[in-house]
């Protein structure tokens, strides 16, 4: 069993293959990420940061290349089980934040449990508990579109946690938040690390790659990695 | 295990309400629309059930074979040495002529049947399955006096005692005394039905003496019905035998509303598809999109997302299905089908006003139920399906 938790070989994803309009957003990248380890993805806009992440979290397929989590090759695994995969290792905190509107925090936090073989009871307990250690057991029957921009920031990261995943990807994090809320966002990775969690970040926001709670950055142009980051 | 097998697919049915409840304006309105469609289909099923039960009680008792004399090609009057001839055939039990006719009311523009009643009375074979509510029968020898429905009653404002005028053949208005209310359990005898003494019956419409409307015609053995039919025929070319299957058969076509309304089905479960297939066209949302695709990334398996939408589907449509059938039923128990009736022109014009007590038939209900709720949700599940089968990032991105 691998060492690492996370190992891409000569990852390539290829968008419109064959036509005009090809693009490549990851091109033969290599990549090893530790347990309990912070990696930053570093790179402008369209460096193709976003796209890696979605590969590393199992969203997209990549078009050659193997993605091996913990030592398994999950790149050619079916969609069912590539769903519990998904499911069972990451937890993703989006850019867009991408909570659902209308209805409440508590629920929001809940979502990724509503499918599973957990009774309700169990699953708002744990809800519960992870609003409570970030602070929004007071916003727990809010609707998120009544929450600050920190606030929703934080739903999304219980969200994130409540499947107990080994690592959490996280798309730009601090894109709409002041430099305060950016330092603590950063505290909560950094416990997320002391719990063992592997914490990968996609982001061009120098208080994040340039955090002394970074373990690595990977600088990424053009969808590759450059050398000597991987 | 199992509860909490049971609690997954709780959750997701408590998390499809709740997103049925955010999208309550779109979800309304589909509800009415759909309601509305349901509400014309059923009232259609329901109406044509009604009539079809009320003219299979019509036939509860009649005879097992009516002849009548058919010249070019209608409904004659038939001579009453027919039934002497009919009477001799092996397996006959009896031949009782029949005298009736219809007569158009001009005061309450409605058409009434006149039935003659011999000195058998009510009781006789094939006589109608009337019920005496009120007064007394005809009496053998009686003159001059008549029968009629609850609902002739009720329409001309007349009760026993009363007299109900008629105008003869000669036009010459004939007055007969009500001596009794029937009841039926068809509607549409107690609405259209006066009974009146034979002599006064064939003296009313001229009718020749031996001469008769039809003859009703009883059988000993039911099986040899087809078969005494054919030797009538073999012998009275121009008789015209009619089984009481033969009838039943007729009724059912056409009132059937898988027969006479077709029509109106058809055009009914169209207007179903265009909706649907508007639906089906107009696909999802943005918003719809974005959502499957964030449960998708959190780690729904594209099967939860598929329960989630049947959820969704099915709720809205049974809900639909639902008041459209319970407001059909009232449409046409309660409010006479007021929507519908003018499409049936010739009965409202000809007929006095019916009640009609809509029948629940399960399998009319059951089509109901597959031409409306079953498409709907796969209307609504196979856009979500092709979404939920799409990569979560495309999905969110393409939002």
């Amino acid at each position: 069993m691998s060492r690492e938790m996370i190992t891409l070989e000569n990852v390539t994803r290829v968008y419109n293959q064959g036509r005009p309009n090809e693009v490549r957003p990851v091109d033969e990248v290599s990549l090893d990420i530790g347990h309990g380890e912070i990696l930053v993805l570093k790179g402008p806009s369209g460096s193709g940061k976003t796209s890696l992440l979605a590969l590393i979290g199992c969203m997209i397929r990549p078009t050659s290349g193997r993605i091996l989590v913990a030592g398994r090759d999950v790149a050619k695994l079916p969609e069912r089980f590539l769903t519990g995969v998904r499911r069972d290792t990451f937890g993703f905190v989006f850019q867009q934040l991408h909570l659902i509107p209308g209805i409440s925090v508590l629920e929001n936090v809940m979502l990724p449990l509503y499918p599973l073989e957990i009774g309700f009871t169990a699953a708002k307990r744990r809800a519960l508990e992870l609003i409570e250690q970030l602070g929004l057991a007071h916003r727990k029957g809010f609707k998120v579109e009544a929450l600050s921009g920190g606030e929703r920031q934080r739903v999304a990261i219980a969200r994130a946690l409540i499947n107990a995943p080994q690592a959490i990807l996280a798309d730009e994090p601090t894109a709409h938040l002041d430099a305060g809320l950016s330092g603590e966002l950063m505290q909560i990775f950094e416990t997320l690390r002391g719990q063992g969690k592997t914490v990968v970040i996609a982001t061009h926001d120098p208080l994040v790659h340039d955090s002394p709670l970074i373990d690595r950055v990977a600088t990424m142009r053009d969808g590759r990695i450059l050398d000597g980051d991987g | 295990m199992g509860s909490y097998h049971l609690g997954r697919h709780l959750k997701i049915l408590e998390f499809a309400l709740s997103s049925m409840l955010r999208r309550r304006t779109k979800n309304l309105g589909l509800v009415l629309v759909f309601a509305a469609l349901v509400f014309l289909l059923s009232s259609i099923v329901f109406l044509t059930g009604a009539l079809r039960t009320e003219a299979l009680a019509t036939l509860e008792a009649s005879p097992q074979l009516l002849v009548q004399r058919a010249m070019a090609g209608r409904h004659a009057l038939i001579p009453l040495d027919y039934g002497e001839l009919i009477a001799r055939l092996p397996g006959v039990g009896s031949v009782t002529p029949r005298y009736w006719g219809y007569y158009y009311d001009i005061y309450t523009g409605a058409n009434y049947t006149l039935l003659g009643i011999g000195d058998q009375g009510l009781e006789s074979p094939g006589s109608t399955p009337l019920r005496l509510v009120e007064g007394s029968f005809i009496m053998p020898g009686q003159r001059r006096v008549c029968l009629i429905g609850e609902g002739v009653a009720r329409v001309r404002g007349t009760r026993i005692g009363g007299m109900v005028s008629l105008r003869d053949a000669r036009g010459w208005m004939q007055e007969y005394e009500v001596i009794g209310l029937f009841a039926s359990p068809s509607r549409l005898l107690t609405n259209d039905l006066i009974l009146l003494p034979e002599a006064d019956l064939k003296a009313h419409f001229g009718m020749p003496d031996d001469r008769a409307t039809d003859l009703m015609v009883e059988v000993y053995n039911p099986h040899e019905v087809d078969n005494i039919s054919r030797k009538i025929l073999e012998r009275l070319p121009d008789a015209r035998p009619i089984s009481h299957a033969e009838i039943q058969r007729t009724y059912e076509t056409l009132f059937n509303w898988r027969g006479g309304l077709l029509l109106a089905m058809f055009l009914g479960a169209m207007a179903a598809f265009m909706i649907l297939a508007w639906d089906k066209a107009t696909g999802l949302s943005a918003d719809e999109r974005r959502e499957i695709g964030i449960l998708k990334a959190i780690g729904w398996e594209t099967s939860d997302i598929l329960e989630l939408k049947l959820w969704e589907g099915a709720a809205l449509a049974l809900v639909a299905f639902l008041a459209g059938v319970t407001a059909g039923y009232a449409h046409v128990q309660r409010f006479g089908s007021e929507l519908l009736m003018p499409v049936l022109e010739g009965w409202s014009t000809l007929f006095p006003a019916i009640d009609l007590a809509p029948q629940l038939d399960p399998y009319a209900l059951g089509v109901l139920f597959s031409l409306t709720v079953v498409p709907y949700i796969v209307a609504t599940v196979v856009p979500s399906w092709k979404a939920a089968i799409t990569d979560p990032d495309r999905v969110m991105r393409a939002s």
